[in-house]
């Protein structure tokens, strides 16, 4: 909370010019010659990020903005519940203030396990609003296995988390270590065309105005790449599925402070500290002129993919070996 | 405990809402001469494109962030 104070005291120009810029990073971009995993999100800045939104106003403003997270846990939970099964746990990978768990009933799930590594956020909410038991562990996300053991879970939800993320494939084999055979992933994330009309007018008021572009809206993961990427990680019967949410603002600055108490501000390495104020003015104008409804609203696009895999288990359906059919299709179509 | 007011009527606006009013409604006129220079060849931008538009929109929103 001290921090936030701090920040409430800086003189009006610098806040200016910083309140939509991120926090710089505290480690250097890396170098395209280092070896090891993908660095593209500084998750320490997320974090931050997070904690900074989940206690600004004392919570009031994060919960304003719970509506994205929460039209997408009740989409995710249609699909939780075609899943014909009873689980004693759940695990909530990146879990947020709960709102998927917050909507788990009892006659199906006994005990949810939230793991999410913004404290702030975690602890946002109180376990009333939860009809199922509720554990917290605050924890990587990347790292599920320092927090849970290896097969010791029935199910792994998640629900827009795994976009911040650097080890995707990673994380999913993770996903599947920490899985009993026969157990479930399910999980939501943003696709490749989230927010394009925020990085299309980002991109087009810097070019005009600077000159050249830099990151300020994440890279996101491909639609198609991802039925691929859950096969690498060793799921099986993986059912993909791509939905939209389109949500209408008065303008481009409503979304951006929207997002910003989403938590979920540029935390891309090697974005730059600020923005100048003409760019911003500039990229809202052409965000209007570009995509703007008839109404004055802006609209603003997010790409939903739903994933679910199974872990493999020998008692799981196979598909019937080559030439063992019996009925000829030719005479059936 | 009650939260607190997040915007009372008599605090004046943070610049960055000034800001946004300004861009958006104050100078919309000139906003949307900028926007339609740049939709009119979006496919291939360049610096200082619509230099011209753009500077109009700027006065306007200087001259409005000015008057409090």
């Amino acid at each position: 909370m001290s921090f936030l104070r701090f920040v409430n005291c800086t003189p009006h120009l610098t806040r200016t010019s910083r309140a939509f810029a991120a926090n710089s990073a505290k480690l250097p971009a890396p170098s395209l010659n280092t070896i090891g995993p993908y660095l593209v999100f500084d998750r320490h800045v997320k974090t931050i990020q997070k904690d900074r939104a989940a206690l600004r106003d004392g919570g009031e403003r994060s919960r304003m903005v719970d509506y994205l997270r929460d039209e997408v846990a009740d989409r995710m939970m249609e699909r939780f519940l075609d899943i014909k099964r009873k689980f004693d746990t759940v695990l909530d990978l990146g879990s947020g203030a709960g709102h998927f768990s917050k909507l788990l009933e009892v006659d199906k799930v006994k005990k949810s396990i939230m793991l999410e590594s913004s404290n702030a956020l975690l602890n946002r909410d109180p376990d009333s609003e939860y009809e199922v038991e509720v554990h917290r562990i605050h924890g990587d996300e990347e790292n599920i296995l320092h927090s849970v053991g290896r097969g010791s879970l029935e199910a792994v939800v998640t629900c827009l988390s795994l976009h911040w993320v650097n080890d995707l494939p990673g994380a999913l084999v993770q996903i599947r270590e920490a899985l009993q055979s026969d157990g479930l992933f399910l999980g939501a994330m943003f696709g490749g065309d989230t927010l394009f009309e925020l990085r299309t007018a980002l991109q087009l008021a810097e070019v005009e105005r600077e000159g050249g572009i830099s990151p300020h809206v994440s890279p996101m993961t491909d639609t198609r790449d991802v039925s691929n990427l859950l096969g690498r990680a060793g799921f099986t019967m993986l059912t993909v599925d791509i939905d939209e949410v389109k949500i209408a603002y008065p303008s481009m600055w409503e979304l951006m402070e929207d997002l910003q108490d989403m938590g979920e501000s540029n935390a891309v390495f090697g974005r730059r500290d600020t923005i100048q104020r003409d760019t911003l003015s500039a990229a809202s104008a052409i965000y209007k002129e570009l995509h703007g409804a008839e109404d004055g609203s802006i609209p603003a696009t997010f790409q939903i993919i739903y994933l679910i895999g199974w872990k493999p288990a020998p008692t799981q359906p196979k598909p019937l070996e080559r030439g063992a059919g019996k009925v000829n299709l030719k005479e059936v179509l | 405990m009650s939260p607190p007011a997040i915007s009372g009527a008599k605090e004046p606006l943070r610049p960055l809402k000034r800001l946004a009013l300004h861009t958006t409604s104050t100078c919309a006129a000139q906003a949307t001469k900028y926007g339609k220079c740049i939709a009119a060849s979006y496919l291939d931008v360049s610096k200082d494109m619509c230099k011209e538009e753009f500077a109009e929109f700027r006065s306007c929103v200087r001259q409005a962030m000015k008057k409090r």
